[in-house]
């Protein structure tokens, strides 16, 4: 990985990073990335990925529609960081012309 | 500290008042914890409210742990408290609703005495990647507890609490749990329901439990597993109690005991295969039979669980955005810088890191290289997995190749690779402790079952512990 990558990588992310953290980000991932070489030994060319390791199938419930209480509502509004009445705040998403 | 299934039976005939157990814990966690910076929070009124609401009860025998003071890692929801899972994103997060778990253990009347440290978001094998203190070793508090659930493993190794919940993602609960001496327990996957823990990599994450002994490991089992809805790879089952018939004689009259034959290609330190092969000389004495099997996929063990662990780790931590709760930096200009710099300014190196490596490893143009790869491969470590259980009913490992390091070292990665493999498979595992080493620090083996073999799981465990030589009622004096 190429400071570029990396730098694109994070943009991808949404992650800022340092300047000055770089050189050791790349330096760890770079040694990471021995884990994908170990992975291409293995014949595995008959093999199916593993998407999950249960037995289950299709797991449905009941479809009922159950309140959530007022209170729970308020407790998880007021874990927001900044709100207004009912409503998440957030930035403006689209920007005028 | 007394363990939690005499403390039943002693709180029920009246012999003990919960009310006593817990100021006991208290005062125990103010002597010890200072030194070993296990708890994160601590609950000592409410706790000594709901001990005493338990005492006025004519009838106690109403719940399974019914005035038992329990310690719960800072990764699962108790509403009303904080969770933090250790990392400053969290710093400020009030817990809306109980997890699953934490309703069964309320309806059990368990009594909840703090919170427990981690590594961040889990991440991490010595509890030191947490934003807010380092855990230390109770047997030696120049040595890391092991991780991610360090916490939970040194309070109930110190005898702070009778037992603890923490989650199992890639060792986390039995690793920390052979670096101090105690049980530690991760079910089978899907097996105890997830809902209101915090998830790492969800192909992965258990909940499972410490205790001193494997009674009280299937005793809490007992209580938390079962069925739930709201986690969708929760098996169904009706419920069990996994303590019945855990004292049947003769569990380990017909057993097969399988050792890898892998295990022999990892340095391990001297004084653990020493007392590994005791371990297993007593099995023998007890007419075990032991058989080597052969899972050659277990070399790709930590690059398995490192390109999947972090690829899911990228997808999960998306959540964290800095919109609806958490951590949000003050100083962005729009969406996805406030998204960048919330993460960036909160989280700890490590999780950026593993975040990183996730997002790369599912990226369009190396997902099928990477990702991909590395499922089919964990298809094989299965398929190689199952071919041993057909020679054997166990596979049998030391916990940890390697003993705790100090403060600041780096474990070598092979140290767990015989735990995360049951993690990559969905299998349950339990580590016993079964020495001292000269040094006087404990150390454990690891028993690993087939698929939903938990109750054998249990039994076994459970008669190896009678055989071995550790003495469970030893505390570390700190």
């Amino acid at each position: 990985m190429l400071k570029e990558e990396l730098e694109t990588t994070a943009f991808l992310a949404r992650i800022d990073i340092k300047d000055e953290e770089k050189e050791k980000y790349l330096k760890d991932i770079n040694s990471m990335f021995e884990y994908i070489e170990i992975l291409q030994e293995p014949n595995v060319a008959t093999l199916k990925p593993t998407t999950h390791v249960t037995e289950l199938r299709n797991v449905w419930r009941e479809d009922i529609v159950k309140p959530c209480p007022r209170e729970t509502i308020d407790q998880m509004l007021n874990g927001a960081p900044e709100r207004e009445g009912t409503f998440y705040k957030i930035k403006k998403v689209i920007e005028a012309q | 500290m007394i363990r939690a299934k005499e403390l039943r039976t002693k709180i029920c005939s009246q012999e003990l008042k919960s009310v006593d157990v817990v100021k006991e814990c208290f005062s125990c966690i103010k002597e010890v914890d200072p030194k070993v910076k296990a708890f994160l929070k601590l609950n000592e009124t409410n706790a000594l409210q709901q001990a005493c609401q338990v005492d006025k009860k004519e009838n106690k025998k109403g719940g399974l742990l019914e005035g038992i003071p329990i310690a719960i890692k800072d990764n699962i929801m108790v509403k009303g408290e904080s969770m933090t899972s250790a990392s400053k994103y969290l710093e400020n997060y009030v817990s809306p609703y109980d997890a699953t778990v934490i309703e069964k253990l309320k309806e059990a009347g368990a009594i909840f005495v703090g919170r427990t440290n981690m590594d961040e978001f889990a991440m991490g094998g010595s509890t030191e990647t947490s934003a807010y203190q380092k855990t230390t070793n109770p047997w030696n508090i120049e040595c890391i507890p092991g991780g991610s659930s360090g916490g939970s493993a040194a309070v109930v190794s110190a005898g702070m609490v009778p037992f603890a919940l923490g989650s199992d993602t890639g060792g986390s609960i039995r690793q920390p749990a052979g670096f101090c001496g105690i049980v530690g327990y991760k079910p089978s996957y899907g097996l105890i329901s997830r809902y209101g823990a915090c998830a790492l990599a969800s192909s992965f994450d258990q909940i499972g439990t410490f205790t001193k002994n494997v009674m009280d490991a299937a005793l809490l089992t007992s209580v938390i597993a079962g069925k739930d809805y709201r986690d969708p790879v929760c098996q169904p089952n009706e419920w069990i109690d996994y303590t019945n018939g855990l004292n049947a004689p003769d569990v380990l009259k017909t057993l097969k005991i399988g050792i890898p034959k892998q295990l022999f290609d990892y340095k391990t330190d001297p004084e653990i295969t020493k007392y590994f092969n005791e371990a297993v000389n007593k099995l023998k004495m007890e007419n075990v039979e032991i058989v080597e099997v052969n899972i050659p996929a277990y070399k790709y063990v930590p690059a398995l669980y490192k390109v999947i662990m972090c690829a899911e780790v990228s997808a999960n931590i998306a959540t964290f955005d800095g919109i609806r709760y958490g951590y949000r930096s003050p100083k962005s200009v729009s969406l996805n810088d406030q998204y960048a710099k919330s993460r960036g300014e909160s989280l700890g190196y490590e999780v950026k890191k593993r975040i990183l490596f996730g997002t790369y490893v599912l990226g369009a143009k190396n997902y099928h290289r990477c990702y991909h790869q590395a499922q089919k491969v964990r298809t094989l470590l299965i398929d190689q997995i199952a071919q041993a259980y057909k020679q054997c009913d166990f596979i049998f490992t030391p916990a940890t190749l390697q003993m705790p390091v100090k403060l600041g070292e780096t474990l070598p990665e092979e140290c767990d690779i015989f735990l995360i493999a049951a993690n990559l498979a969905g299998l349950p595992g339990i580590t016993v402790p079964c020495s001292f080493t000269a040094n006087s620090m404990p150390m454990g083996v690891h028993f690993m079952g087939a698929r939903f073999s938990d109750a054998k799981l249990f039994a076994v465990a459970n008669a190896f512990e009678k055989i071995a030589d550790f003495d469970i009622d030893k505390y570390p004096t700190i």
